[in-house]
């Protein structure tokens, strides 16, 4: 199920990936000056990965565009709680898209179990201060692919309902029928060994 | 529990997706401001946007970028067709405009053309009421008796002319009219005018200026630029 997520052309995508977070600096001063082109190139850099991943998500072209659009105009006016120097804007960017589709999916679901205010608060600028450079490196990405291909069909699965759905890990149960305890350990140990393989990246 | 018990939490607490006493536990650690906390939850974040950010791209339609544009006031969404559609319909409208101004102009011409034609047809039939009016005038019928009659009168008048009142007149070929002759006693017929008939095989034609009281006038089938003397056998004729 995971393996959809990966692309063909990895290591194009991976390299536009991490020169996007790379220069986002400057764009994230012009964008606090209230710089309509800096509007523009935000969403020439971030459009597509943010409509792609809430494509992914909602799996509805419509929604979508209505959330592409929310999570734009989101952070167009939030810009001035950015710290431009130390933020890092592409991991808030893509925070703030996947926020907005997990808030449609629990409309549409009745979940609420996460609550609208607490997806608020962690998607707060300030949260995405002082990220290490190489957090976002291509060779971290790289490692991260790789680590993805070790995961077993349930940690995978249980990755994809957590980053792509929402689901808590209660709500993970239910839906595999498997006790709590258990999703748990799927849970930390597929987390364990992706954050193992980027930490590892970011100290080599 | 310690920093490192909930090192395996941090991606699911930045995600949301976290409840009951580990979230509450990392609400504290982080609250307290601890460094080693701080760190795992920044490396959460950027794991998180890893993950995420390799996900398999399509590409959005290019109307959603006018649209985000539009949201935040940079652009108006949709300008370019509202322009597109006012462009089309102020052409529509002009050539609606055009259409109606050819219509108007034409029923124009043809009302003052009809207008010409009363005007002369009235003229003309006030001239036939002068003629008849006149005492001097008098008046020769023909086509009595004759069984597929062209019939009708001559009007002479020495002094104003003549005036031919003619009807059952047979239909002319293309290119051919009719053509009155004024036929001096012992002379040659001279021209006296072109006609057609009405639909209905009726004419009347005047020949103005004076004219021999003892005269006899006929009527032949001619072409339509006229003759200087008859070609075809008369039609009618009457001798005054």
């Amino acid at each position: 199920m995971l393996a959809r997520l990966i692309p063909v052309s990895l290591a194009l995508v991976l390299l536009q990936v991490a020169l996007r977070f790379k220069d986002d600096g400057d764009l994230a001063r012009r964008l606090r000056a209230r710089d309509a082109s800096a509007m523009r190139e935000l969403y020439d850099r971030y459009g597509r990965l943010v409509y792609s991943l809430i494509m992914r998500m909602v799996r509805n072209s419509a929604a979508a565009e209505d959330l592409v659009q929310e999570t734009f105009l989101r952070v167009w006016n939030r810009m001035q709680a950015f710290d431009q120097e130390r933020g890092a804007l592409g991991p808030w960017v893509l925070t703030v898209a996947r926020n907005r589709a997990i808030d449609y999916l629990r409309s549409t679901d009745a979940r609420m179990s996460a609550g609208l205010l607490e997806l608020d608060r962690l998607e707060h600028p300030a949260h995405f201060c002082d990220f290490e450079d190489r957090a976002l490196s291509l060779d971290r990405a790289r490692r991260l692919k790789n680590a993805f291909e070790k995961l077993t069909p349930n940690q995978k699965t249980v990755v994809e309902l957590a980053y792509y759905e929402g689901l808590s890990q209660t709500e993970m149960a239910e839906r595999m029928q498997q006790p709590l305890g258990t999703v748990k350990t799927w849970v930390r140990s597929a987390l364990k060994v992706l954050r193992e393989q980027l930490t590892e990246a970011a100290t080599v | 529990m310690t920093c490192e018990d909930l090192r395996d939490s941090y991606e699911l607490y930045t995600l949301g997706l976290l409840d009951g006493e580990e979230k509450r536990e990392i609400d504290e650690h982080l609250g307290r401001n601890c460094a080693v906390c701080q760190k795992h939850y920044k490396d959460a974040l950027g794991v998180n946007a890893v993950i995420l950010s390799q996900t398999q791209q399509v590409v959005p339609p290019s109307r959603l970028r006018r649209r985000v544009m539009a949201s935040v006031g940079i652009e108006r969404a949709g300008w370019g067709w509202v322009a597109a559609l006012a462009a089309a319909c102020a052409l529509i409208v002009a050539m609606w405009l055009s259409l109606e101004k050819r219509i108007a102009d034409r029923e124009l011409t043809e009302a003052r053309r009809a207008l010409q034609q009363t005007l002369a047809d009235r003229d003309r039939l006030e001239q036939a009421f002068s003629f008849l009016n006149q005492p001097e005038t008098r008046q020769v019928n023909f086509g009595q008796g004759q069984p597929a009659p062209p019939r009708g009168n001559f009007f002479l008048n020495p002094r104003m002319g003549v005036l031919l009142i003619a009807s059952n007149l047979p239909a002319l070929p293309t290119g051919r009219a009719y053509e009155m002759w004024v036929i001096p006693k012992g002379g040659t017929p001279r021209p006296a005018g072109l006609f057609r008939s009405g639909p209905q095989g009726t004419a009347m034609h005047i020949l103005q200026g004076a004219v021999d009281p003892n005269v006899t006038l006929a009527v032949t089938v001619e072409p339509e630029s006229g003759s200087p003397a008859p070609t075809s056998d008369i039609l009618f004729t009457a001798g005054f």
